[in-house]
């Protein structure tokens, strides 16, 4: 029942979606409601594996990067389509996600330790590409060579195909993450007790090194989405702790663990931050930030499963003051919660 | 290379091996007593080294002398971060991610704390000592550099003696080493956490004081600093308090020989490889069971 | 109790650093019997657990389920082939729901993660945690998460199941549920106990295995090893004497 419940809302959710498609509204809200959604998409591939596997990665940027570079070089030197460069991205975020990810489940390491290597290997990469100046131009950053829009090299002049591209991508990660109801729990079990679970019978490295790679390669093609739409990026905005850490936020403050909990998190955040930036942005610099970092603390403390957890959380404080009320009024026998 | 450059590269490295050291001696308290992770300790870094700045342009405060203003304003700092922010977290489920994800969220907060007030220029200031070096044995020794490396061996033997010596230390260490059989013998261990977490930004503190002399600060001045000292404290072993120094020594060698002879960015590219070898092969218990599975 | 023998453990040692934990043991599990391992603290019966079951993987020695060996298999590979056991200090997925709990534990034999649902309330039924399915983990008191850690294990359809200590803390009219509950067990499975209680032992047991400093000091059934002299000496030699408790 609740499935349903929940298949009835996605589906108007997504014709609503491609509707606005069609709509004339203002350029910037269509870039609002693009960068939303990218990070929806985004937010839902970090899930997979921070917030179903618990394995905190702060440093994801580094996979963008890679998915945005290789796509931007590639185009650059030798003209390839986008739409292939992206799946050399991809497989290339799976390969250096491997490098790191291989070993740190190998080597078991969990917790902060996980999160601490993450981070190293965000500056890694993002030193690397910073160094190797001839390829990447270095620190000046790299831009998309416009042409004309063009289907084949992924390039338009207006927002609406970019808007229904991401749309698209959006609804791919979730209808994936929907369907992949196995791993989910056994990457919740993997979380929630390693060992406990690989004495039921569930292959913890399988599960995790599985995770890792459909993370890793969703995000390298976002990477090359990034590219395309923004059409110029270095090494500190696409490779930095600020984009690794907007994909932990909006999954985070969503609700992780969740199959809408980033997409919840990325309406949330997204306007906001726009919002702000737009009203104040001139004065007070990094205020959106700010914002995004007590949101975080704010969550962290009282809100631990995200703003997707709220009605359950009224539903069970209902039905505990019920409780209290059927106690007090001496109503016999109760719902037999107390044992 | 001559061995007269040798040498002076190695001065260089050990006098930025004690900077080092010094950054992350607070961040190594932390982690190894409380069993936190601080994202945001490069944050608190910078706010010192702010502090001092403003200290001295404002007011003319020697730097060296503002530790005297800044410790004592960054231990309360440090109570109250802890009473509000880590004390809700700890005992809970999940405590160390937790406790990770919340110091990001400060130091997001910091950072565009200082952006906002202070905005992106990088300030420098101009002692006395700026630009000076000493000759010692033949080898030029930055002024800066050799001040803020004799403070490091000052407060490293301070806490070295508190730590050792004293009964306050005897109860963090074994706080750090089993909070149950601490608790058990009647520590309150919940004391000894928030003034270990006061110690630990206090410390940052005067570290930025220190470094103020020798590096610009600006709003993510912090990030920089932040992955060193983790590099430093994992490297050297957690809440090994010799390790701190260790480490740093390493770090500042390392850095200053990759720096001659390739480019910055490749320097920190070594060190972060370390980072992660140390990390895979020998993480050191001090997260216990918790650091490994 | 028929003759087959389902699980040969031969010869396996293992050794920490300066301690021999498990020095040259051996035994044989013959197909739904009732078999126990007892010995004083320290004696490595939970580290025999986690040999069998390759969470530790044994120095020397081999293991052969149903002839085929299992040493150097993972724990889960364990588990697959149809060796379940429990941990003495029940390990609840604490973040999910009871019936979540079970569900994950069916879901790696179950072709489809329906036919998985469908079981969950049957389990529960089974260890007697119907009523609290929608509890999450962390909310349950120690019996039931015994019971929680029961069904899980039953959930993953053993053929041999291993309790590792699952009386400690229960009250008497608790542990004769439980024995009742193994010894109908018995008729679908084989079972291996490793426990303290001498009177659960002495009254579920068909057949005893005695452990003392890593080594089996005694094998044979419940009256045999109780005056067993060097068995005796075991226990009371260390001070910690069960033997013979009620």
């Amino acid at each position: 029942m609740k499935l349903n419940k929940y298949l009835i809302i996605s589906i108007i959710l997504t014709l609503v979606l491609a509707i606005v498609g069609f709509v004339p509204i203002p350029v910037h809200i269509k870039h609002i409601l693009i960068l939303t959604l990218f990070y929806a998409y985004m937010g839902t591939a970090w899930n997979i594996m921070c917030g179903y596997a618990g394995r905190l990665s702060l440093g994801h940027s580094a996979f963008v990067a890679i998915g945005a570079y290789t796509t931007l070089i590639l185009f650059r030197q030798i003209g390839l389509s986008p739409w292939l460069g992206m799946i050399l991205g991809g497989v290339l975020a799976v390969g250096a996600m491997m490098l790191i990810a291989y070993p740190c489940f190998r080597f078991g390491l969990v917790g902060p330790y996980f999160t601490l290597a993450s981070i190293a290997v965000m500056e890694i990469v993002q030193n690397l590409l910073t160094s190797m100046r001839g390829l990447t131009g270095g620190s000046l950053g790299l831009s998309l060579p416009y042409k004309a829009t063009s289907l084949a090299a992924f390039q338009f002049d207006g927002k609406e195909p970019y808007y229904f591209i991401i749309l698209l991508f959006w609804l791919i990660a979730v209808i994936l993450v929907w369907k992949m109801e196995r791993t989910r729990y056994y990457l919740e079990a993997i979380r929630e007790d390693q060992d406990a679970a690989a004495a039921l019978g569930i292959s913890v490295n399988k599960n995790l090194i599985k995770a890792a790679i459909i993370s890793a390669f969703m995000v390298g093609i976002g990477g090359a989405f990034y590219v395309q739409y923004f059409r110029y990026i270095d090494p500190a905005s696409i490779g930095g702790f600020s984009i690794a850490l907007n994909l932990a936020l909006v999954a985070i403050i969503g609700g992780s663990g969740t199959i809408f909990g980033p997409t919840i998190g990325a309406a949330i955040l997204i306007p906001l931050s726009e919002i702000l930036r737009s009203s104040v942005g001139s004065h007070l610099p990094g205020l959106h930030l700010l914002v995004y970092g007590i949101l975080l603390i704010i969550t962290i403390i009282y809100l631990p499963r995200g703003v997707i957890s709220i009605p359950g959380l009224i539903k069970a404080r209902k039905e505990h003051k019920a409780n209290l009320a059927m106690i007090d009024s001496g109503a016999a026998g109760g719902s037999g919660i107390n044992e | 290379m001559s061995m007269h450059i040798l040498l002076q590269i190695i001065v260089s490295g050990i006098l930025l091996g004690g900077i080092y050291a010094l950054i992350s001696i607070g961040l190594n308290l932390i982690f190894g007593v409380i069993k936190i992770v601080n994202l945001a300790h490069g944050d608190f870094l910078m706010l010192g080294m702010y502090g001092t700045f403003f200290l001295f342009t404002l007011y003319k405060v020697n730097p060296y002398l503002s530790t005297l203003i800044i410790f004592p304003l960054f231990l309360v700092l440090g109570i109250v971060i802890f009473q509000l922010m880590i004390k809700p977290l700890l005992g809970k489920r999940e405590t160390e991610v937790n406790t990770i994800l919340a110091s990001a969220g400060l130091g997001y907060v910091l950072q565009n704390l200082a952006l906002m007030m202070w905005k992106s220029d990088f300030r420098a200031i101009e002692t006395a000592l700026t630009g000076k070096s000493i000759k010692i044995a033949g080898l030029m020794l930055s002024s800066t550099r050799l001040w803020a490396f004799v403070i490091c061996v000052i407060v490293a033997l301070v806490l070295y003696y508190i730590l050792m010596k004293t009964k306050l230390g005897a109860n963090i260490r074994a706080v750090s080493q089993d909070t149950d059989a601490a608790t058990l013998m009647g520590i309150n261990v919940n004391m000894i956490y928030t003034l270990t977490f006061a110690a630990g930004i206090g410390l940052v503190g005067i570290a930025g004081c220190i470094i103020m002399p020798i590096f610009n600060v600006y709003p993510t001045v912090g990030t920089y600093f932040n992955t060193l000292a983790f590099v430093i404290v994992v490297l050297g072993g957690l809440g090994s308090f010799t390790g701190a120094l260790v480490g740093g020594l390493i770090i500042g060698l390392v850095e200053t020989f990759a720096g001659v002879m390739a480019s910055a960015e490749l320097a920190q590219v070594f060190s972060l490889l370390l980072f992660l070898i140390i990390l895979f092969v020998k993480p050191e218990g001090i997260l216990g069971k918790a650091a490994r599975v | 109790m028929s003759n087959n023998i389902i699980l040969q453990v031969k010869n396996i040692s293992k050794r920490f650093g300066g301690l021999q934990a498990t020095q040259d043991v051996s035994f044989d599990v013959k197909e739904n019997e009732i078999l126990s391992i007892i010995g004083p603290n320290g004696a490595g019966k939970s580290t025999l657990f986690n040999l069998i079951t390759n969470f530790y993987t044994v120095d020397t020695g081999s293991v052969l389920f149903r002839g085929e060996e299992i040493v150097g298999l993972t724990p889960d590979q364990v588990c697959i082939k149809g060796i379940t056991r429990t941990f003495q200090i029940a390990r609840p997925f604490p973040g999910l729901s009871i019936s979540d709990n079970i569900l994950v534990a069916l879901l790696p034999k179950s072709a489809t993660v329906a036919a998985a649902r469908d079981q969950v309330d049957e389990i529960l039924k089974q260890v007697n945690l119907d009523k609290k399915a929608n509890h999450m983990g962390s909310q349950l008191t120690t019996l039931e998460r015994k019971r929680l850690e029961l069904g899980k294990a039953l959930a993953t359809n053993p053929q041999i199941l291993m309790l590792d200590e699952v009386m400690t803390g229960l009250k008497p009219k608790e542990m004769d549920e439980m024995m009742d509950l193994i010894r109908e067990l018995q008729k679908s499975m084989t079972i291996v106990i490793v426990e303290h209680v001498m009177r659960v032992i002495m009254a579920i047991s068909e057949r005893v295995i005695v452990l003392d400093h890593g080594k089996k000091i005694a094998e044979g059934t419940p009256q045999e090893i109780t005056s067993n002299p060097e068995v005796v000496s075991a226990y009371l030699g260390r001070g910690t004497g069960n033997a013979g408790d009620k």
